[in-house]
């Protein structure tokens, strides 16, 4: 169905080349998964497929692309659109129309489809997808879930037998990312399409995959099974489990490596609760969040103790960002207080709260504004009176040294994160608000993330993250909190809310059975 | 209760047509009546019509832009002030006379007559009601509506055109976003504080705008026939026709010592937009799935916009 030959592109003012001589084949009707660490060359592999690369995003493009047995190198998107199917890592952002229908139709009309043709497509993918009673709907109404399966149609409402996809459940919780995940394989293995998918978080999508393309830093592509993940780092605790334990072959689904831990079970250590204080860093009581006469957040009451983990999840919407907004004060609240240890966040100003408590938003890069590294260091110390260089000293402590006159735009988007967290502690604030941290983050970078959280518990600050990443809060959260339509359902210790029997359980809960072990770092290793 | 008409109830298109008829009311009048005029209508179109969208919430800016280009002319005119004896004096400030080193010393401030106010006012005004109009449009018009209803003609500059529609009402939500990160920094949300906002917010809208027309070409737009290779040529410079004599016939119209020029222009730049269109339409393959109907809503601004072309070219505004 598609064939590369020895493809080669490098963006304009790089040396580095972000693809090298790639030679890759797809089959019709294949699943196919495509990783690598963030920044590797795996979006713009993805965009070289249907022509974005290089007519949208620059740079140069050598060897030929095939597309069902016709020669297409230097096609131009639209040259493509009959053929591939393209969806957006944020579909919302993509989106061209008012209603459903409208932008199911747009390719279509496009193309230049006959009426009575778009009509029959139209019922077609509307009922591929399930998507049949929202067709009237304004595509504002509709929830992330429901956006990427309108994305998807869109996409493939013209008869495209190549669906591309970036990151497609990056924004979606546990259940809507399934699901997505369950539509696009019977695409692939029920309708005989292509798709061909960019994913950061393997564990959601391995087990239905046909094949798997590994996009490394130098540019190098190479395709083929699980067994590349042998040796390899971005990988899933699952697979990661499988590695430490000398499995062969590696296991790449729950249910294998069930049974192989049934058989030999390895050996672990229990979890080690370090002592955690009593005294409360923060006391949120009968919190509420209403927006005209949607109620976000409703009477919610917890604490956090000094030097504690608390990770707040819950699905999309049901009101983890309105809780971080409202106690740091910058957001609504409607009733309720918030009590630290220099009263409420909400009666300081927005520099006396930084000595108090900081919250670090989705998208991090927001607070960055200057042009080097260097300068954002230097200027955070004039904000904060310090006289030695401390903000840099937090950042080294949290990423080690960089190159100071690196642009903040060119830093991987750990070490952005890593220098916003610096940035925001240089006041001393106890406690910290983390929205969402992981998004957009490989495995490496979550997991030196929650080094960072971890040590600056240790440090004594209280932290309270919102995160519906599960396994990210195993490795950081002493406590998990859970958020159902604004309402606070459960409080218990990380041990019961991700272990068995828990709603969300990890994948080492979910292989082992055994109660008190959660995460890969517990298991102890075994030598081939 | 009747129905009350919100600004979708009209095609985007319309909107653009009305500001613009709007706008060239307002370019083409000296009075100060017809600006205020023009400034009032655009401000309660947009709190009649408008919507909840990202788009609508524009207002405020465009107010502070109009606001501050009447009150520039006003100084301008206080500062740099050519007097002439015949007219009533209004301020007398104290004169002082720069010598810059070469040709004649400049003469600022001095007397300010009322004629001087009154124009300088009238000036600033009349760029209010620009400012405005547009305005209007801007923030009652979806923009990916008019996206999607972009002539396929126009395809050669509509990647172009995409990213450009979109920027604005971009650039305003990102705006509230970045805005809202930086008081997390503990920094004022004041003016002072624009130069550090400009380069997240501009990249943002300008990231956001490129993924939009990427999307859309991704999806066919700018699709189009075969066209024989006179035939592009004609298309081209169909097309580089109409945006001239548009341009130069605006200018000439803007400025005011040149109308009957003006309108021919204008006129010629017409006809050539309408024969570029006719030409290109000729490789259009691009269908429509349910026909654009004219509503009532249309038909009436579109009337209306035809009145106020009418009147402004019979010289009732002048």
């Amino acid at each position: 169905m598609i064939a590369l030959h020895d493809v080669s592109f490098g963006y304009a003012g790089t040396e580095r080349p972000a693809l090298s001589r790639v030679n890759l084949e797809f089959q019709p009707g294949e699943f196919s998964l495509v990783c690598g660490a963030t920044g590797s060359g795996k979006s713009t592999l993805l965009r070289i497929l249907n022509g974005l690369a290089p007519h949208f995003t620059g740079g140069s493009l050598s060897g030929s692309l095939v597309i069902d047995g016709e020669d297409v190198t230097g096609s131009k998107p639209h040259e493509l659109a009959s053929l591939v199917g393209f969806v957006n890592q944020q579909p919302e952002s993509s989106f061209v129309s008012d209603t459903v229908k409208q932008e199911l139709v747009y390719g279509m009309e496009q193309l230049g489809f006959k009426r009575d043709k778009m009509t029959d497509l139209l019922k077609h993918v509307a009922k591929l997808l399930e998507i049949e009673n929202l067709l009237d709907r304004p595509l504002s109404w509709l929830s992330g879930g429901q956006q990427q399966r309108v994305a998807i149609a869109s996409a493939l409402a013209a008869g495209q037998k190549i669906l591309l996809l970036d990151e497609p459940t990056s924004a979606l919780d546990p259940e809507a990312a399934a699901e997505i995940v369950g539509v696009l394989k019977s695409l692939a293995h029920q309708h005989g399409i292509t798709v061909i998918l960019v994913e950061h978080r393997i564990e959601r999508v391995i087990e239905l995959v046909d094949s798997v393309v590994i996009v490394a830093n130098d540019g190098l592509v190479t395709k083929g099974g699980y067994e590349q993940f042998e040796n390899y780092h971005l990988v899933p605790p699952v697979i990661g489990l499988s590695t430490e334990l000398s499995w062969s072959p590696i296991t790449v689904s729950v249910s294998a490596a069930k049974d192989n831990w049934n058989q030999s079970p390895g050996s672990w250590k229990p979890l080690v609760n370090e002592h955690l204080s009593e005294a409360v860093a923060m006391d949120v009581k009968d919190l509420s969040v209403s927006y005209e006469e949607l109620d976000a957040v409703s009477k919610v009451s917890f604490k956090v103790h000094t030097g504690e983990v608390v990770a707040l999840m819950g699905k999309n919407g049901s009101g983890k960002s309105s809780v971080l907004w409202a106690i740091q004060g910058g957001g609504k609240r409607s009733t309720g207080s918030v009590k630290t240890q220099f009263g409420d966040p909400k009666s300081l100003s927005a520099a006396e709260r930084l000595c108090v408590l900081t919250l670090v938003p989705q998208k991090a890069a927001d607070l960055l504004f200057l042009n080097s590294l260097a300068d954002e260091l230097s200027e955070s110390d004039k904000f904060a009176q310090l006289t030695d260089s401390g903000t840099s000293k937090i950042f080294e402590s949290l990423t080690g040294r960089l190159d100071p006159k690196i642009h903040p735009r060119d830093l991987s988007a750990g070490q952005q994160l890593a220098l916003v967290l610096a940035l925001q502690l240089v006041k001393g604030a106890g406690i910290l608000l983390l929205d969402e941290p992981t998004r957009g983050l490989d495995y490496a970078a979550k997991r030196s993330l929650a080094k960072q959280i971890r040590a600056l518990r240790k440090e004594g600050k209280s932290v309270l993250v919102a995160s519906h990443d599960v396994e990210f809060v195993a490795l950081v959260a002493d406590r998990v909190l859970e958020l159902e339509s604004g309402k606070l359902v459960s409080d218990k210790l990380a041990a019961d809310a991700l272990g068995v029997g828990a709603s969300h359980p990890t994948q080492i809960s979910q292989i082992t059975g055994v109660p008190g072990l959660l995460t890969l770092s517990q298991v102890e290793a075994v030598q081939k | 209760m009747a129905k009350r008409f919100t600004a979708s109830a009209a095609s985007p298109l319309s909107w653009w047509l009305l500001a613009i008829t709007m706008a060239v009311v307002a370019g083409v009048s000296q009075s100060a009546l017809t600006q205020i005029l023009v400034c009032s209508a655009s401000l309660i179109a947009i709190l009649m019509f408008r919507e909840e969208a990202p788009w609508s919430r524009s207002v405020k800016f465009y107010l502070f832009l109009a606001g501050f280009v009447v009150i520039a002319r006003v100084l301008f005119r206080i500062a740099f002030n050519i007097q002439n004896p015949e007219d009533t004096t209004a301020l007398n400030l104290p004169g002082f006379s720069i010598n810059l080193g070469f040709g004649p010393p400049v003469e600022l401030f001095g007397a300010v007559s009322v004629e001087a106010l009154s124009s300088g006012a009238t000036d600033g005004l009349r760029l209010a009601a620009i400012i405005l109009s547009i305005g209007m449009a801007s923030s009652l018009a979806n923009p990916r509506t008019l996206l999607k209803s972009t002539p396929s003609a126009l395809y050669e500059i509509a990647s172009a055109i995409s990213v450009a529609i979109n920027l604005a009402p971009q650039m305003i939500s990102s705006l509230q976003r970045v805005r809202k990160a930086r008081s997390l920094r503990g920094r004022s949300k004041g003016l002072g504080s624009m130069a550090g906002t400009v380069i997240p917010v501009l990249e943002d809208a300008i990231d956001s705008s490129l993924s939009l027309a990427a999307s859309m070409d991704s999806r066919g737009f700018g699709r189009r026939g075969n066209l024989s290779k006179s035939l592009v040529l004609a298309a081209r410079l169909s097309s580089l026709m109409a945006v001239g004599f548009l341009s130069v016939g605006s200018f000439a119209l803007l400025v005011g010592q040149t109308q009957t020029l003006g309108w021919v222009f204008i006129a010629i730049g017409i006809f050539a937009t309408f024969a570029s269109i006719r030409i290109n339409s000729k490789s259009q393959i691009r269908t429509r799935f349910e026909p654009v109907k004219l509503q009532f809503f249309d038909a009436l601004i579109l009337s209306l916009s035809a009145l106020l072309l009418i009147a402004a070219i019979l010289g009732w505004f002048e």
